[in-house]
């Protein structure tokens, strides 16, 4: 499961980040760590980008770029 | 180093000359994280003292002020705002560079009390610089309203730095910010900020790194600050790496040895965990946040704004509305500067000069040289200062990161990013703004790139160029062919965006890794400041291009002195000259060749110029008012700009301006172009070099002349080619030439 699969509401726990270079280096500077949890809050009107609530924050990527984080569905 | 000798230079010299040390001035560098009220905070300090620029090289934006307070000299840099200190943008590098470099005396870091774990990551990452920290504990009192209780007292002691609670838009803590700056600042010793524990293993490798560091480049560990050095080896940060001529560093493996076995391979990983373990376990220690949390404005306004099916009609009436505001807003203004340059201040000059027994060519050159270039500049300090004022009111109120949102889908399908359609938007006004515009993206690529199709985009200068056209040869179906020229104009920009990222922009795509920030009213006192700092800029730094080339066209249309027919002119000559280039395209003709030279100055006087060559008008003796009737007009259209400002906010309908006859030079259009090969002209006027003021704009925004050249010559280029394509091809269907 990865996190650009999770649909609106549903939360997940990060398992790993599978990017690499400047994409993961960014990521993990805005706080995309493993073991965070993140929830889906929503995707854009025309269904790319989407809307995360990290470390009690508002973030918001592609959904290529969220293809790479593997998460865990947590309720 | 040079700056520590040149700081212990200093003291000597303020000793010998029997002065304190307090006579230095002191150097404070503020960073902090984007959308933390970082602008708000220096704008709200430092006011109209602060001085723009760019960062050496790059086109991050660099401001600085000089100032007292206490008595005592300060100088304020403030750094890009960044998330991290890692080399990964140019924002990030720039940082690092100055503090590692230059060392300042002291750091002022900027916090968002609401989002505190996230800003003291970044905290965590300057305390490694080990210089002098002072933290802003900013937009304290919306944490407060959110019922937050901030124990800023532990945080100090846990930190070892000085923390002040701050609002930089209710302007409070702000002395005592910098009291307490200065208080740091004269004791560095006492007030250095705590060595951080980031775990043992980190801190047994970190150990082992030093002692073999220090014995194998005793030199660097002395001009470096050390623990900054020895992570950043750890990490194997590829800049620091390269800065320092090392690789392959044989005691690193054995440092990481250990590490790697108990955490994994990815030591960037595990130094990112540990810095954001420090933040998080601090934010859990200061940090009592309300058991009931309400539901937040933020998230009211985004469930509109955000929403599926009005996310993106309400996007468009905030773009149509962005649209109307810069520039319906502006027009009066623009057009009163304009008529004031044209009508009242010529008059005077020349009321000044011809008693003084000026010769008629001084008079002109002041007048048509002078005055117009001047005005030429001043006329687009309405558009900029309206268009910085509402970018600015978007990106602080944090609409900006919306529009991004909704848009990148659209925009990531032609290889851009969502935040270039704003820019793209008003270069349909105007393409000077739609390119200071794009100082609203954060990646390099992303930013240059848009500045470069912004000027497909038709602006409302080519329109005068295109009715006057249109009028003479598709006078029936007239609002469709102006109609093509804009969708041309639109489709061409997609095609070289896609031709620009295989090529020019070759590699990676740039991310849209970005923070909805909360919705937050900016204050007005901030964006009134930063409004005034960017029109500035381009009043004093583009202007200086625009006048020198009004000027010199005012000699190449003059000279040789007392020429009689316009073909005589060097004007004339240079477009004869260049002629035969246009011939192939349809218009080679000397006559539409200088109309292109002068309308380099801005396309709108490409007709100007056909004017006075086609049709020259013969000097009609009209009455000159006398200087209390100029001035009276001065004010009055000053009022009466002011009243259609008004009125266009409050939509209501006012009269046209009747168009003047032009009808000798319509007779004279027509008997020299057929409708295709006005077709042509009309789509070159819309492709060809952006115009002087635009190229002034990106050499501003880039700091370098080789953006601005790139543009010139791809546009130039494409325009021939469309030229050709529309002209040739349409003679090869029988369209008649």
């Amino acid at each position: 499961m990865n996190l650009a699969k999770l649909k609106p509401g549903q939360k997940g726990k990060i398992m790993s980040i599978g990017s690499i270079g400047p994409l993961k280096r960014r990521l993990m500077d805005m706080g995309v760590l493993v073991g965070e949890e993140v929830k889906v809050l929503k995707v854009a009107p025309l269904g790319d980008p989407i809307e995360v609530s990290i470390k009690s924050y508002n973030l918001s990527l592609r959904k290529k770029e969220a293809e790479g984080i593997a998460v865990e569905v947590a309720g | 180093m040079s700056t520590q000798l040149k700081h212990k230079e200093e003291e000597l010299d303020a000793e010998l000359s029997g002065h304190s040390a307090a006579a230095r001035t002191i150097t404070v560098a503020v960073a902090g994280n984007p959308n933390s009220g970082k602008s708000t905070l220096i704008n709200a300090i430092a006011g109209t003292r602060l001085h723009v620029g760019n960062w050496a090289g790059v086109t991050v934006e660099k401001k600085e002020a000089l100032f007292e307070f206490g008595g005592r000299k300060i100088r304020l840099v403030d750094l890009p705002g960044t998330y991290s200190l890692s080399p990964y943008s140019q924002e990030e590098i720039v940082a690092r560079d100055y503090l590692v470099h230059e060392r300042p005396d002291l750091i002022i870091n900027v916090v968002d009390a609401t989002n505190l774990e996230r800003n003291l990551y970044l905290t965590v990452q300057i305390m490694e610089l080990g210089i002098p920290v002072v933290m802003a504990l900013n937009i304290y009192d919306e944490a407060t309203e959110k019922g937050y209780r901030i124990d800023a007292r532990a945080m100090e002691e846990m930190l070892g730095i000085a923390v002040v609670p701050t609002s930089a838009t209710k302007k409070t803590g702000l002395d005592e910010l910098l009291a307490t700056a200065l208080r740091v600042a004269d004791a560095p010793k006492q007030r250095a900020p705590k060595k951080l524990n980031y775990g043992e293993d980190i801190e047994v490798a970190c150990d082992y790194l030093a002692k073999s560091f220090r014995t194998s480049y005793p030199a660097l560990i002395d001009n470096y600050p050390q623990r900054w050095l020895l992570l950043k080896l750890m990490e194997q940060d590829d800049h620091v790496m390269k800065e320092l001529g090392l690789d392959n560093l044989d005691f690193l493996d054995q440092a990481l040895h250990h590490l790697r076995r108990a955490h994994g391979e990815d030591i960037e990983s595990i130094m990112a965990d540990a810095r954001y373990s420090l933040a998080s376990g601090l934010t859990r220690e200061v940090l009592h946040k309300p058991e009931l949390r309400q539901t937040e404005l933020t998230e009211k306004i985004d469930k509109l704004v955000l929403n599926r099916f009005l996310g993106i009609p309400i996007f468009m009436a905030a773009m149509w509305l962005l649209f109307k505001l810069t520039f319906d807003l502006s027009a009066p203004f623009g057009d009163w500067i304009g008529a004031m340059t044209e009508g009242p201040f010529k008059r005077w000059a020349s009321a000044i000069l011809t008693p003084l027994g000026a010769p008629d060519w001084t008079v002109s050159l002041v007048n048509d040289g002078i005055i117009a270039g001047v005005g030429s500049v001043l006329v687009f300090v309405p558009v900029i200062f309206a268009m910085m004022f509402f970018i600015t009111f978007l990106e602080g109120s944090g609409y900006m990161a919306r529009a991004a949102f909704v848009m990148d889908r659209t925009m990531h399908s032609i290889g851009l990013h969502g935040k270039s359609f704003i820019p793209m938007l008003l270069g349909f006004g105007c393409n000077v703004p739609g390119i200071y515009a794009t100082r609203t993206l954060e990646n390099p690529k992303d930013k240059v790139l848009t500045a470069l199709l912004v000027p497909l985009m038709s602006c409302g200068a080519r329109l005068p160029v295109y009715v006057l056209f249109v009028g003479i040869f598709f006078p029936s179906n007239s609002s469709t062919v102006i109609w093509s020229l804009y969708i041309m104009g639109i489709l061409l920009a997609i095609g070289m965006g896609l031709i620009f990222k295989r090529t020019l922009f070759r590699g990676e795509a740039p991310m849209f890794i970005m923070e909805l920030p909360p919705y937050r009213m900016p204050s007005l006192h901030s964006l009134c400041v930063h409004t005034w700092e960017k029109g500035k800029h381009f009043l004093f730094k583009a202007g200086t291009y625009i006048f020198a080339v009004s000027v010199l066209v005012w000699f190449l249309l003059n000279l040789p002195w007392g020429v009689e027919h316009k073909r005589d002119s060097y004007l004339g000559q240079a477009g004869a000259a260049i002629a035969p280039i246009f011939q192939p395209v349809g218009f080679g003709t000397w006559e539409a060749a200088s109309s292109l030279i002068t309308g380099v100055i801005a396309k709108e006087i490409v007709v100007g110029t056909m004017g006075e060559i086609y049709a020259p008008k013969k000097d009609e003796k009209k009455e000159v008012p006398t200087l209390q009737e100029d001035l009276k007009e001065v004010a009055t259209s000053f009022g009466e700009a002011c009243v259609k400002a008004v009125k266009t906010l409050l939509y209501l309908p006012q009269a046209e301006e009747q168009e003047e006859d032009r009808a000798g030079l319509k007779a004279a259009i027509g008997g020299s172009f057929t409708p295709l090969s006005a077709y042509a002209f009309m789509a070159f006027v819309l492709l060809y070099m952006p115009c002087v003021v635009a190229i002034a704009a990106m050499r501003q925004e880039f700091g370098t002349w080789k953006w601005a050249g790139v543009g010139l010559l791809y546009q130039t280029a494409l325009a021939w080619g469309a030229a050709l394509i529309i002209y040739q091809g349409g003679r090869l269907l029988g369209l008649g030439g």
